[in-house]
C-alpha cells in the first residue's frame, strides 16, 4: 500500500495537506459545520466544500443537515463504522469520556475534574450526562451505542463488575457501577480496572502493540499494573492480579488504605510524593510535581527520580513472575517522561532475570492520558457482537 | 501550602455596610499565585461583594488590602485592571453582534501607528489565548450568537487572559451549564492554574469547587466562618460552615495571618 507521496508543493501535494487538516480539525471538534470548518482550518468555504464532499465519498465523514442561527448548515463528523462504544475512566480527581467507533479512533472526549473522595452517586450521574453531551456533539444518540466501558482505580471481580477489595474507594464498595449504568442509559456496561484497560489498549493498539506479552505501569495517584499475556488480558480469580500498589516495599513504614503497612502507594503515592517534596507554593497534586519537574525544578525531579526506581523495583519483581517482552509505562507521573522512566528501567533490569532470548525493553505509553479510555472503548467493542465489517464477510463467502 | 510565600493578594478586616446590611464584617481573604481558592457560602454571604471589591468595582468601608506584599487601594475597574487583576461577571458581559476576536479585545483594541485598528495582531493574539486555554473554539471570527453558553464563557475566560493578568476572579462560571460545558470550564480554570495564575472562584457547586480548588474559604452572614484546605476535607465539614451546622470536626484555619 506504498502509494508514493506527491513532490512537495505541488498541487496535489497542497490539496492532500488540506485533506488532512480538515479531518484532524473534524476530529478536534469531534463536529462543525462547514461553515466553522472554514473559519477553523483558515479555508476557503469552496475549498471546504470539495474536500467534505471527497471524503464523504471516501467514507472517512459523515454530514447531516442541521441549523446554525436559523440557517440550514451542513454539520461534519468523522463517519463511524457500524456502532459507537463509550469509554470512561473514572479517576481519583478526574473523569474522562470518550466516545470511538470500531476503528478504535476516538471521535470526541472531554475531561472532568472531581473532587478528593468523589460521591458515587455524584460522580455516576456526571457520567452519564457527559456520555449524552458528548453523543449530542458528535450528532449521535443512546441507540448508536453498542456497550460502554468504565475503568476505576481499584480492583474489579470481572464475573460480578464489582470493586472486589474493600476500603480502595470509599463509598463505592457495595455498589454495582455496570448495572447503575446500564440501567440509566440502557446499554451494556463493562467494568474493569483503570491499569488492566491501559494495559488492554497499549497492547491492542499502542506501545505494545508488537508483543504478546506486556506489562502495563500506571503510576498515577497510586501505582497499579495491568498484565496481557499472550493477548489476554490476566485480571487473577478475584481481579487482584497486578495490584503492585500493595507490594509491602517499608514493612516499618505507613499504613496504607488496604490495611496493610509500608505499601508501595504508602512510598511512591500522591500524599508520600507531596511530603517528599515539602511545602512548595503551588505545588498541591501529583500533576504539580509533574509540571515543576519538567520545568527543570530539581527537587520535585529528584522526588520523581526516586520514586521512579522504587517503582523499577517492583515492577522487576513482576517481571520475574510473568516474564514480559515490554514495560510500558504510562498514568500521571508518565508525563515526565524519562524523569520517571529512566530509574524505572534501570531497575527494572537490574532486578529482573536478563535472558537470551527477548532483552526486556521498558517504554514510555504511546496513548498517554488516553490510554485508560482507549481500554474502555476496546473492552466495550471486544464485548459486542456486531459484524466488523460487511466487506471482510463477503470476502469469506468469496473465497 | 503555599503558606511560606507572599500571597498575590490579601486582604484583611474588609468591611463593608449598605445602611443597616453590614455585607461584610472583618474579612481575610489570601490567594497566591498559581492557587485556585473558591469562596464559597450561602445567598447574600458576601461572596460577590468580596470579588466586587477584588476588582475595583466596590470600595470597602474599612480594611487592608496588599497586593505582592505592598499595600495598596483598588478604588476603580481601571485599578484593577493596571494590578493585573481580570474579573468574569455573571453576566459574562459579551456583546452577542460581535466576533469572538472583538470582544476578547473589547474597550482596549489595540491600534497600529496612525490610530488604526490592528485587526491582525488582535486576530493573532485571540488564537493564542483561546489555545493557551486548549478551548473548543473552531475560529476567532465565530460570531458570539453562534456559540453554546459553555463556548461564551470560555470566551470571557480567555479574555481575562488579555493584558497578561496576575489574578483572575470567576464569578459563577459553572451556573446553568451542562455536565460537559461544566467540565471545558473546570478544565479552563485548571489550566489558568498550570499558566501560574492566582483564581478566586465562586460557585455554589460544591463538587465543582471541590474538584478544582486548592483552598475552600468560607463566608457566613459576612464574616469569615473557616478556611478548608480541598484535599483534605470533607463535603461535609465544608456544608457544615457554609450552613452554621455544630462542625464534625473544628475546620482547620490556616494560611491567615
Amino acid at each position: 500500500m506504498s502509494r508514493r507521496a506527491a513532490p512537495a508543493g505541488s498541487q496535489s501535494s497542497l490539496r492532500e495537506a488540506n485533506r488532512q487538516l480538515v479531518v484532524e480539525t473534524v476530529k478536534r471538534y469531534g463536529g462543525l459545520t462547514q461553515v466553522d470548518l472554514a473559519s477553523a482550518t483558515g479555508l476557503s468555504q469552496a475549498t471546504v466544500s470539495t474536500i467534505v464532499r471527497e471524503l464523504l465519498a471516501a467514507g472517512v465523514v459523515d454530514t447531516a443537515f442541521t441549523t446554525r442561527s436559523g440557517r440550514r448548515a451542513q454539520m461534519v463528523t468523522l463517519a463511524r463504522r457500524v456502532g459507537l462504544a463509550a469509554g470512561v475512566q473514572v479517576g481519583h480527581r478526574h473523569m474522562r469520556v470518550a466516545l470511538g467507533d470500531f476503528s478504535h479512533e476516538i471521535l470526541v472526549e472531554q475531561t472532568l475534574p472531581l473532587p478528593v473522595e468523589h460521591r458515587l452517586d455524584t460522580t455516576l450521574d456526571r457520567v452519564a450526562l457527559l456520555v449524552v453531551d458528548l453523543l449530542e456533539r458528535v450528532g449521535a444518540s443512546l441507540e448508536d451505542v453498542v456497550g460502554m466501558g468504565v475503568g476505576v482505580p481499584a480492583p474489579v471481580d470481572a464475573s460480578t463488575g464489582m470493586i472486589s477489595v474493600h476500603g480502595v474507594m470509599p463509598g463505592w464498595d457495595d455498589v454495582h457501577v455496570g448495572q447503575v449504568l446500564s440501567k440509566r442509559l440502557n446499554v451494556p456496561v463493562y467494568v474493569d480496572n483503570d491499569a488492566n484497560l491501559a494495559a488492554l489498549a497499549e497492547s491492542e493498539t499502542g506501545a505494545a502493540r508488537a508483543y504478546t506479552d506486556s506489562v502495563f505501569v500506571r503510576a498515577s495517584y497510586g501505582v497499579g499494573a495491568g498484565i496481557v499475556i499472550g493477548g489476554q488480558l490476566v485480571r487473577g480469580f478475584a481481579g487482584t492480579a497486578g495490584e503492585i500498589g500493595h507490594v509491602v516495599v517499608r514493612p516499618a513504614g505507613e499504613q496504607c488504605r488496604c490495611g496493610n503497612v509500608g505499601c508501595l502507594d504508602t512510598v511512591v503515592g500522591s500524599a508520600a510524593l507531596l511530603r517528599e517534596v515539602g511545602p512548595l507554593p503551588g505545588v498541591a497534586n501529583v500533576r504539580d510535581v509533574v509540571q515543576r519537574a519538567n520545568q527543570g525544578d530539581e527537587r520535585c525531579g529528584d522526588v520523581i527520580a526516586h520514586a521512579g526506581s522504587t517503582i523499577g523495583m517492583v515492577v522487576a519483581g513482576l517481571c520475574l513472575g510473568v516474564n514480559p517482552q515490554v514495560v510500558v509505562v504510562g498514568g500521571e507521573m508518565a508525563e515526565a517522561g524519562e524523569t520517571l522512566i529512566a530509574p524505572l528501567r534501570a531497575a527494572v533490569q537490574r532486578g529482573a532475570l536478563p535472558n537470551s532470548i527477548a532483552p526486556l525493553d521498558v517504554v514510555p505509553s504511546a496513548l498517554g492520558t488516553r490510554a485508560e479510555v482507549v481500554g474502555a472503548l476496546v473492552m466495550a467493542l471486544q464485548s459486542t457482537d456486531v459484524p466488523l465489517s460487511v466487506d471482510e464477510t463477503v470476502d469469506v463467502e468469496g473465497l | 501550602m503555599s503558606a511560606t510565600t507572599t500571597p498575590l493578594l490579601s486582604m484583611r478586616g474588609i468591611s463593608k455596610s449598605f445602611g443597616a446590611v453590614e455585607a461584610l464584617v472583618g474579612v481575610d481573604l489570601d490567594v497566591h499565585a498559581h492557587e485556585v481558592v473558591a469562596l464559597v457560602g450561602d445567598n447574600g454571604a458576601g461572596k460577590s461583594t468580596l470579588a466586587k471589591m477584588v476588582s475595583g468595582v466596590l470600595n470597602p468601608d474599612a480594611g487592608l488590602i496588599e497586593f505582592d506584599g505592598e499595600p495598596t487601594t483598588i478604588p476603580t475597574p481601571a485599578a484593577a485592571h493596571a494590578l493585573g487583576v481580570a474579573t468574569v461577571f455573571q453576566d459574562l458581559a459579551l456583546c452577542d453582534n460581535l466576533d469572538v476576536t472583538s470582544n476578547l479585545f473589547l474597550g482596549r483594541e489595540l491600534k497600529r501607528s496612525g490610530g488604526y485598528r490592528d485587526d491582525e495582531r488582535m486576530e493573532a493574539m485571540a488564537r493564542k489565548v483561546l489555545d493557551d486555554l486548549n478551548s473548543r473554539i473552531p475560529s476567532a471570527r465565530t460570531p458570539l450568537s453562534w456559540l453554546s453558553a459553555g463556548q461564551r464563557q470560555a470566551v470571557a475566560i480567555a479574555r481575562t487572559l488579555i493584558g497578561e493578568p496576575r489574578l483572575v476572579v470567576l464569578d459563577e462560571p459553572t451556573a446553568a451549564l451542562s455536565v460537559a460545558q461544566t467540565a471545558e470550564v473546570l478544565m479552563h480554570i485548571e489550566r489558568l492554574r498550570e499558566l501560574g495564575l492566582g483564581v478566586i472562584l465562586i460557585s455554589h457547586n460544591m463538587t465543582d469547587v471541590r474538584a478544582v480548588s486548592d483552598r475552600i474559604v468560607v463566608l457566613r452572614h459576612g464574616r469569615n466562618n473557616g478556611v478548608f484546605d480541598a484535599a483534605s476535607s470533607s463535603h461535609e465539614e465544608v456544608l457544615a460552615a457554609i450552613t452554621g451546622a455544630p462542625t464534625l470536626r473544628r475546620p482547620r484555619l490556616h494560611a491567615l495571618g
